[in-house]
């Protein structure tokens, strides 16, 4: 501590130890924070099969599941002070077609959603939002989600090229908690301290029905 | 001439402080960082405002660089007291400092 | 300084200690390689393709072992295609089976389309060993000084310029 060069060396160096252990107090604050995501509803409104082509210049013809769905959920808990966003998402799971793998199954994101919080709103890019969906989907309510008859975001497919009559499908919801630091969380089955369970984030089982014939120009997102 | 200047410069970028100041320094920055770690927590977590925090934690830091790296005049209050060269004590004749006698 | 060149015992102590960081920095790097089961367990982030999760410089923290469960759809994996050095950092979007052989495909979440157009040619899915992590922790910033260095090499000019200053306004 003589001369300025080596208080400065000092001074820095202990900043970066006191820095480390703030964060590690602000990732560690996560486990203290209550967390009780609410789900009303997730259903269906319309499941469809068309046949289209990956991309507008593929000879290969393959099918896709086209679902749109009602969400009624509240991940408004989910938002602390560490909270960046939050990734909501609602998959489709189908059991695999032959039974050879045993519980092998299918899982594809059918709808996605950045729900930036209020200390990362400069950071939400608008520009990847998708057209139509940008109003409601953002949620921007504290995650307060409500989507009446939600369309799909991805069309899905699978790499057989067959979906139609598909039976056992689910959606589900999911999220992943980003924080500004610490870990990365996502939804969870059981309760763990004072986080609870995602309860009633699964659709009922519904059958995917059998081709509909029309002419899709593409099938644009994939 | 080059050298005089050089040694003058060096004399301002060195930014010597006193033993006492080196101690005083050493506690200033350990209080200052560590409050503004607890202070920035604090206000952050019961705000629930992590950019105030971070806001509090820079300024913090930034104050923490400004009381330290400069030599202070308040850190050069008590300057080592020198013996007078040639008087005083003389060094005694058979003392041995890294096996080299000195006369 | 030069002064120590002249005491060879004291250049040979330098010597050890240099060494000694350098190797202790490689045995905790290749120790957290061990525990994580991925050959880069720390990467910085590139690109803006997972804005707003993650921005250029942050870092990131990855883990490749499936103890509890498979990785699964949602998780933000860090993956190298065959022939492209830079591994990207992307979220599984679908996946099809079960086991080192279940169909993953991935996206960036800023990104409008998946990353089928990114994969080798003739590659349409990734497999599990494809994936080098998963991120399970996250640090903002921290990484940007290497970002700085790679985009400004000028930077690097000036730094040694800031340390040479250093070396000669100080007296030995």
């Amino acid at each position: 501590m003589y001369t300025s060069v080596v208080r400065l060396q000092n001074v820095f160096g202990f900043f970066t130890t006191v820095a480390f252990v703030v964060a590690a107090f602000i990732a560690a604050s996560d486990f203290v924070a209550e967390r009780a995501p609410i789900v009303r509803t997730l259903k269906t409104t319309s499941v469809q099969v068309v046949r289209g082509r990956p991309h507008y210049y593929s000879s290969k013809k393959e099918e896709y599941a086209v679902i749109n769905f009602s969400l009624d959920a509240d991940l408004s808990s989910l938002f602390t002070w560490n909270t960046k966003q939050v990734f909501v998402y609602v998959t489709a799971e189908w059991p695999a077609a032959d039974h050879s793998t045993t519980n092998a199954t299918n899982e594809a994101v059918i709808w996605d959603s950045i729900i930036t919080s209020p200390s990362a709103d400069h950071l939400a890019n608008h520009w990847s939002r998708r057209h139509e969906e940008a109003a409601q989907e953002r949620g921007r309510e504290d995650g307060k989600l409500v989507l009446k008859n939600q369309r799909h975001k991805y069309k899905i497919t699978h790499p057989s090229g067959k979906l139609a009559t598909t039976e056992n499908v689910t959606l589900r919801l999911h999220y992943n908690v980003q924080p500004w630091v610490g870990l990365l969380t996502w939804n969870q089955d059981v309760d763990y301290g004072y986080w609870k369970a995602l309860k009633n984030g699964v659709s009922k089982r519904f059958k995917l029905p059998a081709i509909k014939e029309k002419k899709p120009a593409s099938a644009g997102s994939r | 001439m080059a050298e005089q200047l050089l040694d003058q410069i060096r004399d301002v970028a060195e930014g010597q402080i006193d033993f006492e100041g080196q101690k005083l320094v050493e506690l200033l920055v350990n209080v200052t960082l560590a409050l503004t770690a607890v202070v920035a927590f604090l206000v952050g977590y019961i705000l629930q405002d992590i950019k105030l925090a971070l806001q509090i934690g820079l300024a913090g830091t930034a104050l923490t660089f400004v009381i330290a790296v400069p030599p202070w005049p308040f850190y050069n209050r008590n300057p080592v007291k020198w013996l007078q060269v040639g008087g005083g004590l003389v060094p005694p004749q058979n003392l041995i400092i890294d096996e080299k006698s000195f006369r | 300084m030069l002064s120590s060149l002249a005491n060879p015992r004291q250049a040979a102590v330098q010597l050890m200690n240099f060494g000694l960081i350098l190797s202790t920095a490689f045995m905790m790097w290749k120790g957290l390689s061990v525990i994580t089961d991925s050959p880069s367990p720390i990467v910085v982030v590139l690109s803006g393709s997972m804005e707003p999760a993650f921005q250029r410089g942050d870092l990131l923290f990855l883990w490749n072992r499936n103890v509890v469960t498979e990785t699964s759809v949602g998780e933000v994996v860090v993956y190298s295609v065959k022939g492209k050095d830079i591994p990207i950092v992307h979220r599984i979007v679908r996946k099809f089976g079960k086991g080192p052989e279940a169909k993953l495909l991935t996206k960036g979440d800023n990104n409008v389309s998946d990353d089928t157009e990114l994969y080798a040619s003739g590659q349409d899915y990734l497999v599990r060993k494809d994936i080098i992590g998963s991120v399970f922790a996250y640090i903002p910033f921290v990484g940007y000084v290497t970002i700085l260095l790679s985009e400004h090499p000028w930077l690097k000019t000036v730094m040694l310029g800031l340390m040479g200053l250093v070396v000669v306004l100080q007296r030995e």
